[in-house]
């Protein structure tokens, strides 16, 4: 393989299944194009969402992870949205610590009627993840080297 | 210290309490051990020195009856992030205060006068310096340079919620830059090398789980890095997986982390853990305000929330 192909990152989404899960159905309904980069993972809540699949997304080789629930206020189950930011908000920052580019670890508020921000989300989400690159956190030095220099 | 043995002794002589948890002299040089008895007798052995680095809340959740307990100002925050949790009720706890002057890095004195401990005759505390004896001679150095750095760092040497306050011997000197200064290394880098340097430390872990039984604050009867359907991490010490249960560790301890600084000091492989756990207790604060242990009251950090906070993290 001598020509280049351009990086096409894989992403995973966790979409709540009463707002977002919705939403990303109603755009396809309406025929609104975004990127097929995402995989999507219906979740019952974004309060579902343990740092655990974050991280374990990152181990598989996502390049990048989009959680995506109903805006504040409006959670199925009242409060596990607000649950999800906190665990959220600090997942992201530490691991920006610990060295994740913060570009891969992506939120979003999406409600069932909002299909067009659906899709405006996973294309500026899609893109930032194709700036911040192929995600080479977990694979060992000998394959990075490997793979920089091919 | 006798006012520490009077109390103790009177504590399970009155029957106010059914267990002693404290200190006593450990068989090593200098080192302190976990003395916990029933014995009145027993309480003639408590010390209380710049060395009882341990954290005793972690043995409240596993101990029945009423319980005394010795704490330094981390450790009393331990406790009331434990009465938090439900993990054990205050009316089950008399907390034994020691107003802490702060703990000695043994290994930072090992490193001055490079020696080891066992070829070292004495260390005394003397106001804001430490004197050490070797042999027939003797150096002095400024405390600061040989206190642990989670002790340079620290806010609340005096505990607040205790029952008996022991009195002062010597007062804290803090220096928060110098306690801040490894983190602040780590945060000079760009991402890609935070991320080498991690993985380079977390080669050496060989998954003794020491940092995990140390903490008080890492209660979970079933640890998810023992789960096997699914199995988030692999038993075995590859760097991958070292790092990954360090780092879902270091957010299940977000908001219950003291900084009391036993993870890194259990480390048989010196991984710089203190360096995630005060950067979590610096994001916790930064975030949302909370510090931990510090409102017996007050929910848990991950129980609660506000309306609008963290802003900007969501689209």
């Amino acid at each position: 393989m001598s020509e280049q192909t351009e990086f096409e990152p894989k992403l995973v989404g966790f979409l709540c299944r009463w707002c977002s899960y919705a939403g990303a159905d109603l755009a396809g309904t309406s025929r609104k194009k975004y990127p097929a980069n995402i995989r999507i993972v219906k979740i019952p809540c974004s309060g579902r969402i343990d740092p655990l699949f974050v991280l374990k997304a990152l181990r598989l080789g996502f390049d990048g992870v989009l959680v995506s629930g109903c805006h504040p206020g409006d959670c199925h189950y009242i409060t596990g949205n607000y649950r999800a930011r906190r665990r959220l908000a600090l997942t992201k920052k530490f691991l920006e610590y610990m060295g994740v580019d913060p570009r891969r670890i992506q939120a979003s508020w999406v409600s069932a009627s909002e299909a067009g921000k659906f899709t405006d989300v996973v294309t500026a989400v899609t893109n930032e993840v194709r700036e911040a690159g192929p995600n080479r956190l977990f694979t060992e030095e000998k394959e990075k080297r490997a793979t920089a220099t091919a | 210290m006798p006012q520490l043995q009077h109390e103790a002794r009177a504590l399970l002589e009155q029957g106010k309490v059914d267990y002693i948890l404290g200190f006593e002299p450990g068989t090593l040089k200098f080192s302190t051990t976990p003395l916990i008895t029933k014995n009145k007798e027993d309480c003639a052995r408590l010390v209380v020195n710049p060395f009882i680095a341990n954290n005793l809340s972690v043995y409240l959740p596993k101990l029945k009856g009423r319980l005394g307990i010795v704490v330094k100002g981390c450790d009393s925050r331990s406790v009331v992030s434990l009465i938090q949790d439900n993990k054990v009720a205050r009316d089950r706890v008399v907390i034994i205060g020691v107003p802490c002057a702060g703990i000695i890095d043994l290994d930072k004195i090992e490193q001055l006068v490079s020696r080891e401990r066992d070829e070292i005759d004495d260390i005394v505390r003397q106001g804001d310096r430490v004197a050490i004896t070797l042999g027939n001679g003797k150096k002095e150095f400024p405390l600061v340079s040989v206190l642990a750095d989670n002790c340079l760092a620290c806010e609340t040497p005096i505990p607040k919620e205790c029952d008996i306050l022991l009195d002062p011997t010597d007062t804290l000197v803090t220096d928060p830059s110098a306690g801040q200064q490894r983190i602040q290394e780590v945060e000079s880098k760009s991402v890609e090398e935070r991320w080498a340097f991690w993985e380079k430390q977390f080669e050496r872990c060989i998954r003794c789980y020491a940092c995990r039984s140390v903490c008080p604050v890492c209660f979970c009867e079933r640890c998810f890095a023992e789960e096997t359907e699914p199995q988030w991490v692999s038993p075995a010490p590859h760097w991958q997986d070292n790092m990954s249960f360090q780092i879902i560790r270091s957010l299940h301890v977000a908001g219950r982390c003291t900084d009391c600084g036993n993870c890194e000091r259990a480390c048989p492989v010196n991984i710089p853990l203190r360096s995630l756990s005060k950067k979590m207790v610096d994001l916790v604060d930064e975030l949302f305000d909370y510090k931990a242990g510090t409102d017996k009251s007050a929910l848990p950090l991950m129980a609660s929330y506000e309306a609008d906070e963290a802003e900007g993290v969501f689209r």
